[in-house]
Protein backbone atom coordinates (compact mmCIF):
# COMPACT_ATOMS: atom_id res chain seq x y z
CA UNK A 1 0.00 0.00 0.00
CA UNK A 2 1.04 3.91 -0.43
CA UNK A 3 -0.36 6.60 0.34
CA UNK A 4 -3.53 6.65 2.66
CA UNK A 5 -6.06 4.20 2.85
CA UNK A 6 -9.10 5.08 -0.38
CA UNK A 7 -12.16 3.54 1.23
CA UNK A 8 -15.42 3.67 -1.47
CA UNK A 9 -18.56 2.84 -0.31
CA UNK A 10 -21.41 2.32 -2.76
CA UNK A 11 -24.92 2.71 -1.54
CA UNK A 12 -28.17 2.66 -3.02
CA UNK A 13 -31.34 5.12 -2.81
CA UNK A 14 -34.00 2.07 -2.76
CA UNK A 15 -37.69 2.15 -2.73
CA UNK A 16 -38.67 2.61 1.34
CA UNK A 17 -40.33 -1.00 2.27
CA UNK A 18 -42.12 0.60 4.69
CA UNK A 19 -44.04 3.74 3.10
CA UNK A 20 -44.18 1.96 0.26
CA UNK A 21 -47.61 1.09 -1.00
CA UNK A 22 -49.47 -1.51 -2.98
CA UNK A 23 -52.62 0.05 -5.10
CA UNK A 24 -56.11 -1.18 -3.15
CA UNK A 25 -57.42 -2.50 -6.02
CA UNK A 26 -54.95 -4.08 -7.95
CA UNK A 27 -52.62 -5.41 -5.22
CA UNK A 28 -49.96 -3.59 -6.97
CA UNK A 29 -46.99 -1.33 -5.72
CA UNK A 30 -45.72 0.99 -8.61
CA UNK A 31 -42.34 0.99 -7.43
CA UNK A 32 -41.05 3.54 -10.35
CA UNK A 33 -43.24 6.15 -8.34
CA UNK A 34 -43.11 4.55 -4.68
CA UNK A 35 -41.13 6.68 -1.83
CA UNK A 36 -37.27 6.01 -2.01
CA UNK A 37 -34.77 6.22 1.13
CA UNK A 38 -31.30 4.97 1.76
CA UNK A 39 -30.91 0.99 1.85
CA UNK A 40 -30.33 -0.16 5.34
CA UNK A 41 -27.05 -1.85 5.00
CA UNK A 42 -25.19 0.46 2.99
CA UNK A 43 -25.39 2.33 6.36
CA UNK A 44 -23.35 -0.26 8.09
CA UNK A 45 -21.08 -0.25 4.89
CA UNK A 46 -20.69 3.87 5.03
CA UNK A 47 -20.08 3.39 9.09
CA UNK A 48 -17.58 0.65 8.43
CA UNK A 49 -15.36 2.90 5.95
CA UNK A 50 -15.46 5.38 7.92
CA UNK A 51 -14.00 3.57 10.89
CA UNK A 52 -11.38 2.42 9.56
CA UNK A 53 -10.67 5.84 7.97
CA UNK A 54 -10.62 7.29 11.86
CA UNK A 55 -8.32 4.50 12.97
CA UNK A 56 -5.65 4.67 9.92
CA UNK A 57 -6.70 8.30 8.05
CA UNK A 58 -7.36 8.57 4.48
CA UNK A 59 -10.98 8.74 2.82
CA UNK A 60 -14.11 7.96 2.03
CA UNK A 61 -15.70 8.37 -0.99
CA UNK A 62 -19.88 7.75 -1.48
CA UNK A 63 -20.85 6.10 -4.74
CA UNK A 64 -24.43 5.67 -6.11
CA UNK A 65 -26.04 4.84 -9.12
CA UNK A 66 -29.32 6.37 -10.42
CA UNK A 67 -31.82 9.33 -11.25
CA UNK A 68 -30.37 13.00 -9.53
CA UNK A 69 -33.04 12.06 -6.54
CA UNK A 70 -30.39 9.23 -5.96
CA UNK A 71 -28.46 12.20 -4.31
CA UNK A 72 -30.45 12.00 -0.91
CA UNK A 73 -28.46 8.59 -0.77
CA UNK A 74 -25.11 10.38 -0.71
CA UNK A 75 -25.93 12.94 1.65
CA UNK A 76 -26.63 10.70 3.90
CA UNK A 77 -23.60 8.69 3.35
CA UNK A 78 -21.57 12.34 3.53
CA UNK A 79 -23.64 12.92 6.96
CA UNK A 80 -22.45 9.69 8.45
CA UNK A 81 -18.73 10.74 7.48
CA UNK A 82 -18.29 9.83 4.03
CA UNK A 83 -15.74 12.31 2.55
CA UNK A 84 -16.73 12.59 -1.23
CA UNK A 85 -19.47 11.94 -3.34
CA UNK A 86 -20.00 10.51 -6.74
CA UNK A 87 -23.54 10.08 -8.83
CA UNK A 88 -23.30 8.05 -11.66
CA UNK A 89 -26.26 9.03 -13.52
CA UNK A 90 -27.98 8.30 -16.95
CA UNK A 91 -30.75 10.83 -18.45
CA UNK A 92 -31.91 7.89 -20.65
CA UNK A 93 -32.07 5.16 -18.15
CA UNK A 94 -33.03 6.83 -14.41
CA UNK A 95 -33.45 3.16 -13.56
CA UNK A 96 -31.01 0.66 -14.01
CA UNK A 97 -31.42 -2.84 -13.28
CA UNK A 98 -28.76 -5.28 -11.60
CA UNK A 99 -26.54 -5.78 -14.51
CA UNK A 100 -26.61 -2.10 -15.58
CA UNK A 101 -25.88 -0.71 -12.07
CA UNK A 102 -22.63 -3.19 -11.67
CA UNK A 103 -21.85 -2.36 -15.23
CA UNK A 104 -21.52 1.54 -14.19
CA UNK A 105 -19.84 1.07 -10.90
CA UNK A 106 -17.36 -1.14 -12.86
CA UNK A 107 -17.26 1.50 -15.41
CA UNK A 108 -16.57 3.85 -12.64
CA UNK A 109 -14.01 2.28 -11.29
CA UNK A 110 -11.95 1.56 -14.59
CA UNK A 111 -11.79 5.12 -15.41
CA UNK A 112 -11.04 6.31 -11.73
CA UNK A 113 -8.49 3.71 -10.84
CA UNK A 114 -7.25 3.89 -7.14
CA UNK A 115 -9.41 2.09 -4.47
CA UNK A 116 -8.00 -0.11 -2.25
CA UNK A 117 -11.11 -1.62 0.07
CA UNK A 118 -14.94 -0.90 -1.67
CA UNK A 119 -17.70 -1.66 0.48
CA UNK A 120 -21.22 -2.79 -0.67
CA UNK A 121 -23.97 -3.28 1.72
CA UNK A 122 -24.46 -7.22 1.48
CA UNK A 123 -27.97 -6.62 0.25
CA UNK A 124 -30.27 -3.82 -0.76
CA UNK A 125 -33.30 -3.00 1.72
CA UNK A 126 -35.77 -3.33 -1.51
CA UNK A 127 -34.66 -5.87 -3.20
CA UNK A 128 -31.91 -8.23 -1.92
CA UNK A 129 -30.46 -9.99 -4.40
CA UNK A 130 -27.22 -9.31 -2.89
CA UNK A 131 -25.69 -9.89 -6.35
CA UNK A 132 -24.28 -5.83 -6.65
CA UNK A 133 -20.53 -6.12 -5.02
CA UNK A 134 -19.90 -9.54 -6.14
CA UNK A 135 -20.49 -8.86 -9.77
CA UNK A 136 -18.43 -5.55 -9.46
CA UNK A 137 -15.92 -7.56 -8.67
CA UNK A 138 -16.44 -10.09 -11.17
CA UNK A 139 -16.40 -7.25 -14.04
CA UNK A 140 -13.34 -5.14 -12.73
CA UNK A 141 -11.59 -8.74 -11.55
CA UNK A 142 -10.74 -7.91 -8.04
CA UNK A 143 -11.28 -10.09 -4.94
CA UNK A 144 -14.73 -9.95 -3.09
CA UNK A 145 -15.27 -10.87 0.21
CA UNK A 146 -18.89 -11.24 0.92
CA UNK A 147 -20.78 -11.48 4.30
CA UNK A 148 -18.40 -9.66 6.29
CA UNK A 149 -19.02 -9.58 10.29
CA UNK A 150 -15.51 -8.17 11.36
CA UNK A 151 -13.17 -6.37 9.16
CA UNK A 152 -9.69 -5.81 9.89
CA UNK A 153 -7.13 -3.94 7.32
CA UNK A 154 -3.41 -4.87 7.95
CA UNK A 155 -0.46 -3.73 5.89
CA UNK A 156 -2.07 -3.30 2.55
CA UNK A 157 -4.51 -6.25 3.34
CA UNK A 158 -7.66 -6.81 5.01
CA UNK A 159 -9.15 -9.71 7.08
CA UNK A 160 -12.44 -10.38 6.85
CA UNK A 161 -14.55 -12.55 9.37
CA UNK A 162 -17.77 -13.98 8.27
CA UNK A 163 -20.33 -16.60 9.06
CA UNK A 164 -21.88 -19.21 6.75
CA UNK A 165 -25.19 -21.37 7.32
CA UNK A 166 -22.90 -24.01 8.49
CA UNK A 167 -19.56 -23.01 8.55
CA UNK A 168 -17.58 -19.70 10.33
CA UNK A 169 -14.49 -18.37 8.19
CA UNK A 170 -11.58 -15.88 8.65
CA UNK A 171 -10.05 -15.12 5.14
CA UNK A 172 -7.56 -12.63 3.99
CA UNK A 173 -7.08 -10.46 0.72
CA UNK A 174 -3.99 -8.26 -0.74
CA UNK A 175 -5.79 -4.22 -1.83
CA UNK A 176 -7.56 -3.96 -3.83
CA UNK A 177 -10.90 -6.31 -2.47
CA UNK A 178 -14.52 -5.51 -2.70
CA UNK A 179 -15.99 -6.36 0.94
CA UNK A 180 -20.04 -6.73 1.22
CA UNK A 181 -20.90 -6.48 5.13
CA UNK A 182 -23.97 -7.61 6.49
CA UNK A 183 -26.16 -5.49 9.61
CA UNK A 184 -24.18 -7.54 12.54
CA UNK A 185 -21.21 -6.20 11.70
CA UNK A 186 -21.73 -2.24 13.36
CA UNK A 187 -24.72 -0.05 14.78
CA UNK A 188 -23.84 2.87 12.66
CA UNK A 189 -24.42 6.42 13.98
CA UNK A 190 -27.17 8.93 13.65
CA UNK A 191 -26.18 11.84 12.11
CA UNK A 192 -25.77 15.22 14.14
CA UNK A 193 -27.32 18.11 13.20
CA UNK A 194 -23.98 19.64 12.11
CA UNK A 195 -22.89 16.61 10.33
CA UNK A 196 -26.14 16.73 7.91
CA UNK A 197 -26.11 20.99 7.67
CA UNK A 198 -22.05 20.05 6.68
CA UNK A 199 -23.42 17.03 4.17
CA UNK A 200 -25.42 19.51 2.10
CA UNK A 201 -22.92 22.11 1.40
CA UNK A 202 -20.74 18.86 -0.02
CA UNK A 203 -20.13 19.16 -3.72
CA UNK A 204 -21.62 16.01 -5.15
CA UNK A 205 -19.58 14.75 -8.39
CA UNK A 206 -21.46 13.66 -11.35
CA UNK A 207 -20.64 11.26 -14.28
CA UNK A 208 -22.83 10.23 -16.78
CA UNK A 209 -22.22 6.85 -19.14
CA UNK A 210 -20.02 9.56 -22.13
CA UNK A 211 -17.40 9.97 -19.19
CA UNK A 212 -17.48 6.93 -18.20
CA UNK A 213 -16.58 5.58 -21.78
CA UNK A 214 -19.55 3.34 -22.27
CA UNK A 215 -22.25 3.19 -24.51
CA UNK A 216 -25.67 3.31 -22.79
CA UNK A 217 -26.09 0.01 -24.53
CA UNK A 218 -23.61 -1.42 -22.14
CA UNK A 219 -25.88 -1.24 -19.17
CA UNK A 220 -29.30 -1.74 -20.65
CA UNK A 221 -31.14 -3.89 -18.59
CA UNK A 222 -31.26 -7.75 -18.72
CA UNK A 223 -34.21 -8.13 -16.49
CA UNK A 224 -37.65 -7.17 -16.97
CA UNK A 225 -39.73 -6.51 -13.63
CA UNK A 226 -43.33 -7.28 -14.77
CA UNK A 227 -44.82 -6.91 -11.57
CA UNK A 228 -44.48 -6.29 -7.75
CA UNK A 229 -47.37 -7.49 -5.60
CA UNK A 230 -48.48 -8.05 -2.46
CA UNK A 231 -50.06 -11.19 -1.51
CA UNK A 232 -52.94 -11.31 0.28
CA UNK A 233 -52.92 -12.20 4.08
CA UNK A 234 -55.20 -14.27 5.88
CA UNK A 235 -55.19 -14.15 9.34
CA UNK A 236 -58.32 -13.87 11.30
CA UNK A 237 -57.06 -10.97 13.50
CA UNK A 238 -58.95 -12.24 16.46
CA UNK A 239 -58.88 -10.24 19.36
CA UNK A 240 -58.79 -11.96 22.76
CA UNK A 241 -59.99 -10.40 26.24
CA UNK A 242 -61.37 -11.36 28.98
CA UNK A 243 -62.60 -9.64 32.29
CA UNK A 244 -59.11 -10.13 33.66
CA UNK A 245 -55.85 -10.73 32.62
CA UNK A 246 -56.47 -14.54 33.96
CA UNK A 247 -59.36 -14.94 31.73
CA UNK A 248 -58.03 -13.37 28.91
CA UNK A 249 -55.33 -16.26 29.24
CA UNK A 250 -57.34 -18.91 29.46
CA UNK A 251 -59.65 -17.69 26.23
CA UNK A 252 -56.26 -17.74 24.70
CA UNK A 253 -55.44 -21.27 25.59
CA UNK A 254 -58.55 -22.43 24.85
CA UNK A 255 -58.34 -21.36 20.98
CA UNK A 256 -55.15 -22.36 20.72
CA UNK A 257 -56.04 -26.11 21.40
CA UNK A 258 -58.98 -25.71 18.95
CA UNK A 259 -56.65 -24.78 16.73
CA UNK A 260 -54.85 -27.95 17.18
CA UNK A 261 -51.51 -25.75 17.75
CA UNK A 262 -51.22 -26.55 21.73
CA UNK A 263 -50.51 -30.03 23.27
CA UNK B 1 -40.37 -26.45 -23.10
CA UNK B 2 -38.39 -29.15 -24.08
CA UNK B 3 -35.10 -30.33 -25.73
CA UNK B 4 -33.11 -27.65 -23.54
CA UNK B 5 -30.75 -28.26 -20.45
CA UNK B 6 -30.14 -26.60 -17.24
CA UNK B 7 -27.30 -26.78 -15.62
CA UNK B 8 -27.06 -27.23 -11.76
CA UNK B 9 -24.26 -26.07 -9.31
CA UNK B 10 -24.38 -26.30 -5.33
CA UNK B 11 -21.39 -25.90 -3.27
CA UNK B 12 -23.46 -28.17 -0.63
CA UNK B 13 -24.00 -31.43 -1.11
CA UNK B 14 -27.28 -31.55 0.44
CA UNK B 15 -28.54 -28.60 -1.54
CA UNK B 16 -28.41 -31.36 -5.03
CA UNK B 17 -31.06 -33.86 -4.74
CA UNK B 18 -33.56 -30.80 -4.46
CA UNK B 19 -32.42 -28.61 -7.04
CA UNK B 20 -31.67 -31.20 -9.54
CA UNK B 21 -35.54 -31.96 -8.86
CA UNK B 22 -36.36 -28.49 -9.46
CA UNK B 23 -34.15 -28.60 -12.93
CA UNK B 24 -35.93 -31.92 -13.77
CA UNK B 25 -39.37 -30.23 -13.54
CA UNK B 26 -38.23 -26.96 -15.48
CA UNK B 27 -37.47 -29.13 -18.59
CA UNK B 28 -39.99 -31.60 -18.46
CA UNK B 29 -40.89 -34.62 -19.67
CA UNK B 30 -38.68 -36.10 -22.78
CA UNK B 31 -35.51 -34.43 -24.44
CA UNK B 32 -34.77 -31.89 -21.81
CA UNK B 33 -31.14 -32.24 -20.53
CA UNK B 34 -30.15 -32.06 -16.33
CA UNK B 35 -26.55 -31.61 -15.81
CA UNK B 36 -25.13 -31.27 -12.80
CA UNK B 37 -21.52 -29.70 -12.04
CA UNK B 38 -19.99 -30.61 -8.46
CA UNK B 39 -17.07 -29.06 -6.56
CA UNK B 40 -14.23 -31.51 -6.04
CA UNK B 41 -11.36 -29.54 -4.02
CA UNK B 42 -11.70 -32.13 -1.00
CA UNK B 43 -14.13 -29.98 0.96
CA UNK B 44 -17.12 -32.45 1.10
CA UNK B 45 -18.52 -35.19 -0.28
CA UNK B 46 -19.40 -34.40 -4.02
CA UNK B 47 -20.32 -37.30 -6.27
CA UNK B 48 -22.52 -38.97 -4.00
CA UNK B 49 -25.76 -37.19 -4.61
CA UNK B 50 -26.11 -37.21 -8.67
CA UNK B 51 -28.94 -39.51 -9.63
CA UNK B 52 -31.38 -37.36 -11.95
CA UNK B 53 -27.88 -35.79 -13.65
CA UNK B 54 -27.57 -36.67 -17.33
CA UNK B 55 -23.90 -35.58 -17.09
CA UNK B 56 -22.04 -34.60 -14.16
CA UNK B 57 -18.47 -32.03 -14.29
CA UNK B 58 -16.30 -31.96 -11.56
CA UNK B 59 -14.92 -28.71 -10.91
CA UNK B 60 -10.96 -29.63 -10.41
CA UNK B 61 -10.21 -26.93 -7.65
CA UNK B 62 -7.45 -26.46 -5.78
CA UNK B 63 -8.24 -28.32 -1.76
CA UNK B 64 -10.71 -25.94 -0.06
CA UNK B 65 -11.15 -23.51 -2.68
CA UNK B 66 -14.75 -23.20 -1.88
CA UNK B 67 -13.82 -19.84 0.31
CA UNK B 68 -13.24 -17.98 -2.82
CA UNK B 69 -15.98 -17.42 -5.09
CA UNK B 70 -13.87 -16.09 -8.26
CA UNK B 71 -11.70 -19.67 -7.76
CA UNK B 72 -15.74 -21.60 -8.13
CA UNK B 73 -17.18 -18.68 -10.70
CA UNK B 74 -14.24 -19.55 -12.98
CA UNK B 75 -14.38 -23.32 -13.04
CA UNK B 76 -18.13 -23.51 -13.17
CA UNK B 77 -18.38 -21.17 -16.34
CA UNK B 78 -16.14 -23.98 -17.92
CA UNK B 79 -18.75 -26.05 -17.07
CA UNK B 80 -21.33 -23.82 -18.56
CA UNK B 81 -19.41 -23.27 -21.30
CA UNK B 82 -19.36 -27.71 -22.35
CA UNK B 83 -23.18 -28.02 -21.16
CA UNK B 84 -24.39 -24.61 -22.84
CA UNK B 85 -27.26 -25.02 -20.75
CA UNK B 86 -30.94 -22.72 -21.08
CA UNK B 87 -30.20 -21.99 -17.41
CA UNK B 88 -27.64 -22.07 -14.98
CA UNK B 89 -29.46 -23.17 -11.54
CA UNK B 90 -27.71 -22.72 -8.31
CA UNK B 91 -28.77 -22.75 -4.53
CA UNK B 92 -29.55 -19.53 -2.78
CA UNK B 93 -27.39 -19.98 0.22
CA UNK B 94 -24.97 -17.45 0.39
CA UNK B 95 -22.32 -19.07 -1.12
CA UNK B 96 -24.60 -19.82 -3.65
CA UNK B 97 -25.59 -16.19 -4.51
CA UNK B 98 -22.12 -15.31 -3.90
CA UNK B 99 -21.06 -17.51 -7.25
CA UNK B 100 -24.10 -16.64 -9.15
CA UNK B 101 -23.04 -12.78 -9.07
CA UNK B 102 -19.39 -13.51 -9.76
CA UNK B 103 -20.30 -15.97 -12.71
CA UNK B 104 -23.05 -13.25 -13.96
CA UNK B 105 -20.78 -10.33 -14.16
CA UNK B 106 -17.76 -12.82 -15.80
CA UNK B 107 -20.28 -13.62 -18.47
CA UNK B 108 -22.46 -10.14 -18.38
CA UNK B 109 -25.40 -12.14 -18.05
CA UNK B 110 -28.81 -11.43 -16.13
CA UNK B 111 -29.09 -13.15 -12.25
CA UNK B 112 -31.57 -13.57 -9.42
CA UNK B 113 -31.58 -14.56 -5.90
CA UNK B 114 -33.72 -15.86 -3.79
CA UNK B 115 -35.87 -16.90 -6.04
CA UNK B 116 -39.29 -18.98 -5.13
CA UNK B 117 -40.27 -20.40 -8.12
CA UNK B 118 -39.37 -20.38 -12.26
CA UNK B 119 -40.03 -21.08 -15.83
CA UNK B 120 -38.78 -21.65 -18.74
CA UNK B 121 -40.35 -19.56 -21.26
CA UNK B 122 -39.48 -18.37 -24.95
CA UNK B 123 -38.66 -15.16 -24.34
CA UNK B 124 -36.73 -16.11 -21.58
CA UNK B 125 -36.70 -17.28 -17.19
CA UNK B 126 -39.99 -15.91 -15.68
CA UNK B 127 -38.75 -16.13 -12.14
CA UNK B 128 -41.20 -14.65 -8.69
CA UNK B 129 -39.20 -13.51 -5.56
CA UNK B 130 -39.64 -11.83 -2.80
CA UNK B 131 -39.15 -8.07 -2.51
CA UNK B 132 -39.06 -5.24 -0.36
CA UNK B 133 -38.19 -7.56 2.56
CA UNK B 134 -40.50 -9.78 2.00
CA UNK B 135 -43.86 -7.53 1.84
CA UNK B 136 -44.53 -7.97 -1.74
CA UNK B 137 -43.53 -10.54 -4.40
CA UNK B 138 -42.49 -9.42 -7.87
CA UNK B 139 -42.09 -10.97 -11.38
CA UNK B 140 -39.38 -10.60 -14.09
CA UNK B 141 -38.29 -12.10 -17.03
CA UNK B 142 -34.21 -12.61 -17.38
CA UNK B 143 -33.26 -11.97 -20.87
CA UNK B 144 -30.30 -12.33 -23.04
CA UNK B 145 -28.11 -15.62 -22.77
CA UNK B 146 -26.86 -17.95 -20.33
CA UNK B 147 -28.93 -16.05 -17.40
CA UNK B 148 -28.37 -17.46 -13.74
CA UNK B 149 -31.14 -18.43 -10.74
CA UNK B 150 -30.11 -18.84 -7.64
CA UNK B 151 -33.11 -20.48 -5.75
CA UNK B 152 -34.54 -21.15 -2.22
CA UNK B 153 -35.02 -24.94 -1.11
CA UNK B 154 -37.01 -26.18 0.83
CA UNK B 155 -36.36 -29.29 3.24
CA UNK B 156 -33.52 -31.39 1.87
CA UNK B 157 -34.56 -34.13 -0.10
CA UNK B 158 -33.37 -37.18 -0.06
CA UNK B 159 -30.68 -38.21 -2.44
CA UNK B 160 -31.96 -40.73 -5.63
CA UNK B 161 -29.13 -43.58 -6.92
CA UNK B 162 -28.61 -43.07 -10.15
CA UNK B 163 -30.47 -45.53 -12.14
CA UNK B 164 -27.43 -45.40 -15.15
CA UNK B 165 -24.42 -44.04 -14.09
CA UNK B 166 -24.61 -40.76 -15.57
CA UNK B 167 -21.25 -39.52 -17.41
CA UNK B 168 -18.22 -37.80 -15.79
CA UNK B 169 -16.36 -34.92 -17.34
CA UNK B 170 -13.50 -33.70 -15.06
CA UNK B 171 -12.73 -29.84 -15.53
CA UNK B 172 -9.41 -29.04 -14.79
CA UNK B 173 -8.00 -26.31 -12.38
CA UNK B 174 -7.79 -22.82 -13.60
CA UNK B 175 -4.75 -21.38 -13.98
CA UNK B 176 -3.15 -19.76 -10.89
CA UNK B 177 -4.13 -19.48 -7.35
CA UNK B 178 -6.91 -17.69 -5.98
CA UNK B 179 -6.79 -13.99 -4.75
CA UNK B 180 -8.54 -15.11 -0.92
CA UNK B 181 -6.25 -16.68 1.58
CA UNK B 182 -8.19 -18.59 3.38
CA UNK B 183 -6.84 -18.00 7.53
CA UNK B 184 -9.49 -19.98 9.04
CA UNK B 185 -12.38 -22.16 8.80
CA UNK B 186 -14.63 -23.46 11.60
CA UNK B 187 -17.74 -25.37 10.88
CA UNK B 188 -20.50 -24.09 13.46
CA UNK B 189 -21.16 -27.06 16.39
CA UNK B 190 -24.03 -29.32 15.47
CA UNK B 191 -26.73 -29.53 18.16
CA UNK B 192 -27.22 -25.94 18.42
CA UNK B 193 -30.34 -24.40 18.48
CA UNK B 194 -32.18 -25.07 14.61
CA UNK B 195 -34.76 -22.71 15.11
CA UNK B 196 -36.32 -23.41 11.76
CA UNK B 197 -37.29 -26.88 12.68
CA UNK B 198 -39.48 -25.59 15.68
CA UNK B 199 -42.75 -26.61 15.81
CA UNK B 200 -44.38 -23.94 18.48
CA UNK B 201 -41.48 -20.44 18.97
CA UNK B 202 -42.51 -17.46 21.37
CA UNK B 203 -40.75 -14.90 20.45
CA UNK B 204 -40.09 -11.48 22.02
CA UNK B 205 -39.07 -8.05 20.90
CA UNK B 206 -38.16 -4.72 21.97
CA UNK B 207 -41.12 -4.60 24.23
CA UNK B 208 -38.88 -6.83 26.76
CA UNK B 209 -37.44 -3.66 29.55
CA UNK B 210 -34.39 -5.65 30.55
CA UNK B 211 -32.23 -8.75 30.03
CA UNK B 212 -33.09 -10.48 33.30
CA UNK B 213 -36.90 -10.79 32.25
CA UNK B 214 -36.34 -13.20 29.71
CA UNK B 215 -36.93 -15.68 32.02
CA UNK B 216 -40.39 -14.86 31.93
CA UNK B 217 -40.40 -15.39 27.75
CA UNK B 218 -38.67 -18.73 28.88
CA UNK B 219 -40.90 -20.05 31.20
CA UNK B 220 -43.79 -19.47 28.89
CA UNK B 221 -41.99 -21.42 25.79
CA UNK B 222 -41.58 -24.20 28.67
CA UNK B 223 -45.49 -23.95 29.25
CA UNK B 224 -46.20 -24.36 25.66
CA UNK B 225 -43.24 -26.86 24.46
CA UNK B 226 -41.64 -23.89 22.47
CA UNK B 227 -38.39 -22.31 21.52
CA UNK B 228 -37.46 -19.08 22.26
CA UNK B 229 -37.07 -16.57 19.47
CA UNK B 230 -36.07 -13.12 19.21
CA UNK B 231 -36.01 -9.93 16.62
CA UNK B 232 -33.32 -8.10 15.42
CA UNK B 233 -32.54 -5.52 18.52
CA UNK B 234 -32.71 -8.38 21.13
CA UNK B 235 -30.29 -10.37 19.41
CA UNK B 236 -27.99 -8.15 17.21
CA UNK B 237 -28.41 -4.77 19.38
CA UNK B 238 -28.77 -6.10 22.80
CA UNK B 239 -27.19 -9.09 22.55
CA UNK B 240 -29.45 -10.77 25.30
CA UNK B 241 -29.93 -13.75 22.82
CA UNK B 242 -27.27 -15.43 20.21
CA UNK B 243 -28.10 -15.10 16.92
CA UNK B 244 -29.32 -18.62 16.75
CA UNK B 245 -32.81 -17.18 17.88
CA UNK B 246 -33.43 -14.13 16.02
CA UNK B 247 -36.32 -14.49 13.07
CA UNK B 248 -36.49 -12.50 10.42
CA UNK B 249 -34.28 -11.24 7.03
CA UNK B 250 -31.39 -11.38 7.73
CA UNK B 251 -31.79 -14.01 10.40
CA UNK B 252 -33.52 -17.10 10.67
CA UNK B 253 -36.86 -17.71 8.53
CA UNK B 254 -38.83 -20.04 10.57
CA UNK B 255 -42.66 -21.75 9.83
CA UNK B 256 -43.66 -23.46 13.44
CA UNK B 257 -47.77 -24.21 13.87
CA UNK B 258 -47.65 -21.80 16.59
CA UNK B 259 -45.59 -18.33 16.89
CA UNK B 260 -46.47 -15.90 19.81
CA UNK B 261 -45.00 -12.64 19.42
CA UNK B 262 -44.33 -10.99 22.55
CA UNK B 263 -43.53 -7.33 23.24
CA UNK B 264 -43.20 -7.08 18.86
CA UNK B 265 -44.00 -4.57 17.13
CA UNK B 266 -43.80 -6.28 13.74
CA UNK B 267 -40.96 -4.56 11.64
CA UNK B 268 -41.36 -5.28 7.93
CA UNK B 269 -37.77 -7.07 7.99
CA UNK B 270 -39.64 -9.37 11.33
CA UNK B 271 -42.38 -9.94 9.53
CA UNK B 272 -40.58 -11.55 6.56
CA UNK B 273 -38.83 -14.76 9.01
CA UNK B 274 -42.14 -15.48 10.65
CA UNK B 275 -44.66 -15.42 7.90
CA UNK B 276 -45.58 -18.47 6.58
CA UNK B 277 -46.26 -19.79 10.78
CA UNK B 278 -49.60 -21.61 10.69
CA UNK B 279 -50.99 -19.50 13.57
CA UNK B 280 -49.66 -16.80 14.81
CA UNK B 281 -50.68 -15.16 18.56
CA UNK B 282 -49.60 -10.95 19.16
CA UNK B 283 -49.63 -9.83 22.23
CA UNK B 284 -48.41 -6.08 22.45
CA UNK B 285 -49.58 -3.00 24.37
CA UNK B 286 -50.28 -1.04 21.41
CA UNK B 287 -53.62 -2.38 19.63
CA UNK B 288 -52.25 -0.41 16.64
CA UNK B 289 -49.19 -2.57 16.39
CA UNK B 290 -48.23 -3.37 12.92
CA UNK B 291 -47.95 -7.19 13.99
CA UNK B 292 -51.48 -7.44 14.80
CA UNK B 293 -52.80 -6.70 11.19
CA UNK B 294 -50.38 -10.38 10.84
CA UNK B 295 -51.61 -12.14 13.59
CA UNK B 296 -55.07 -14.65 14.27
CA UNK B 297 -55.26 -14.01 17.37
CA UNK B 298 -54.32 -10.83 18.98
CA UNK B 299 -54.00 -9.77 22.72
CA UNK B 300 -53.82 -5.79 23.79
CA UNK B 301 -52.04 -5.78 26.99
CA UNK B 302 -49.01 -5.81 28.98
CA UNK B 303 -46.66 -8.55 28.25
CA UNK B 304 -45.81 -8.64 32.20
CA UNK B 305 -49.10 -9.35 33.07
CA UNK B 306 -50.07 -11.34 30.38
CA UNK B 307 -47.60 -13.83 29.85
CA UNK B 308 -47.52 -14.72 33.90
CA UNK B 309 -51.20 -15.11 32.90
CA UNK B 310 -50.51 -17.27 30.20
CA UNK B 311 -48.24 -19.29 32.54
CA UNK B 312 -50.85 -19.77 35.06
CA UNK B 313 -53.39 -20.51 32.53
CA UNK B 314 -51.26 -23.54 30.75
CA UNK B 315 -50.40 -25.45 34.23
CA UNK B 316 -53.61 -25.93 34.98
CA UNK B 317 -53.70 -23.38 37.72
Amino acid sequence: MSGPIRLWVAVKHGVDVVLARADRSTGTVAMDRAPRKTSDFDRNAVEEAVRIREKLGGTVTALTVGPPTSKEALRDALALGADEAVLITDPARPDLDGRGVARALAAYARTHPGFDLWFFGEGSTDHFTGTIGPRVAAEIGAPSLSYARRVSVEDGAVLVEREYEHELEKVRAAFPAIITVGQEINQPRVPTFMSTLKASKKEIRSFGPSELGVQPSDWAPLARRDRVFVPEVNRKRQAVSGADPATTARGLVDALRREGVLP
Amino acid sequence: MSGETVLVFSEEAEAIPGLLAAARAAVGPGPGRVELAVLADGGGPAGSAVGGADRVYRLLLPENARHDPELVAVALRRAQEAANPRLTLVASTKRGRETAARLAGATDSAVSTGVASFALEPEGVRIRREVLSGNALGEEVLLGPRPIVAVMLGAPVPAVPPTTPPEIIDVPPPEGAGRIALVERTVKPAGGLRIEAAERIVSVGRGLRKKEDLSLIEELARAMGAVVGCTRPIAAEAGWLSDDHWIGLTGHRVKPRLYVAVGISGAVQHLVGMRESTVVVAINKDPNAPIFAQSDFTVTGDLYTVVPALVRALSGA
